[in-house]
């Protein structure tokens, strides 16, 4: 009986760890890998549309740059989410307290187990926040810098070299850009 | 000798005197598009002077330097006709063409027929000046360096927005919905 008792606490210890590390859950990678693919498409139509550059024949170019851009961003996201997690946590713990307390309203319950309610619950919030200020800050940077790179800065280029230097460096960038922070 | 130089001077003058008035064009051929561009419309201008002192009678200006396999004639005619240019008078000849391949054409002269006096039978030919070789550019390069294109920047627009409006709409809310619990708590 006590075996089974210490493997559901290590379990539960483990859930916190896994929350509080550096490591991305599954579900988290999939939403960031998915978003990732979906910005990093998005320029293929501005340079199909403008630059000229034709879908079949780039259509390894397009899935290679895109490939690399993908997981540059998700890499981007995954890095901004870690940090703004922690600053958001330390933010919301008096509204969290306060949201634990109304939650639990009259109810008796020991300090051990309100606490454990307020940790959690500040870490689903800073984790929420973070993921979406993190996917919106990350592609933000990312399709402004493709604009700016693509249709100002190269835009003398040949449109395949443009198309590679642009998305792939503003990817590169978003990616370097999370490591300063 | 000093009078034989004396008497070819005489001959030379009188002969002078005698010469009957003719009428003498100058002509000019003008491309007058900044870039040529294949389906594209190219205007071209043609422009006679008559420089001389009778009028240019029964005047045929012919261009033979846009050849169907590669120009479509959109408006204008590649032969004109004038049946008098009167001395010190310009004419002006304009046609549309449309290239429909790319690549370098040698612009070349069109040639103008006159008769040179109301007197005289004489039928002069001359040559309009020559644009000379301009580059023809593909439509494809064009488009790409010069079209505006405010539909495709509105659909990228379109299509980009939920995926930075959509993050943000969810970050701001769960952010007013704690920073309210907060400031209720202050209250």
């Amino acid at each position: 009986m006590s075996g089974v008792s210490k493997a559901k606490k290590l379990t539960r210890e483990d859930e916190l760890l896994q929350q509080f590390s550096n490591n991305v859950t599954a579900r988290n990678s999939a939403t960031f890998y998915g978003n990732a693919a979906i910005v990093a498409i998005l320029p293929i139509w501005l340079f199909y549309r403008i630059q000229q550059l034709d879908l079949v024949s780039n259509a390894i170019l397009f899935t290679a740059v895109s490939a690399v851009s993908t997981y540059l961003l998700a890499m981007a996201y995954a890095r901004v989410q870690f940090v703004t997690k922690h600053k958001l946590a330390q933010k919301r713990e008096q509204a969290i307290n306060r949201e634990v307390a109304l939650e639990f309203g009259d109810r008796k319950v020991s300090r051990d187990e309100r606490d454990e309610r307020v940790l959690c619950r500040k870490n689903e919030v800073a984790q929420y926040e973070a993921t979406h200020y993190s996917i919106f800050y990350n592609n933000s940077v990312f399709l402004s810098l493709v604009v700016f790179l693509g249709f100002y800065l190269f835009r003398s280029l040949a449109p395949g070299l443009n198309y590679i230097l642009s998305v792939g460096g503003s990817a590169g960038l978003v990616a370097f850009l999370s490591t300063g922070k | 000798m000093r009078l034989f130089v004396l008497l070819a001077c005489v001959c030379f003058t009188y002969a002078e005197e005698q010469k009957l008035p003719e009428a003498r064009l100058l002509s000019l051929k003008k491309v007058l598009n900044r870039y040529l561009v294949e389906n594209r419309d190219v205007s071209v201008d043609y422009e006679l002077f008559n420089v001389g002192d009778a009028p240019a009678l029964n005047v045929k200006l012919t261009d033979r330097t846009f050849p169907p396999s590669d120009f479509d004639v959109v408006s204008g005619s590649l032969d004109a006709k004038f049946e008098k240019i009167l001395p010190g008078a310009n004419v002006s000849h304009s046609l549309v063409v449309r290239p429909n391949k790319y690549g370098l054409f040698n612009f070349t002269s069109a040639e103008v027929t006159y008769r040179i006096s109301e007197d005289s039978t004489e039928e002069r030919i001359s040559f309009t000046t020559e644009p000379g070789q301009g580059g023809i550019m593909p439509e494809v390069e064009y488009e790409r360096r010069f079209s505006p294109h405010y539909l495709d920047w509105a659909v990228f627009a379109l299509v980009s927005m939920p995926s930075i409006l959509l993050p943000y709409f969810l970050y701001h809310s769960s952010k007013s919905r704690y920073e309210g619990l907060v400031k209720s708590k202050a209250k």
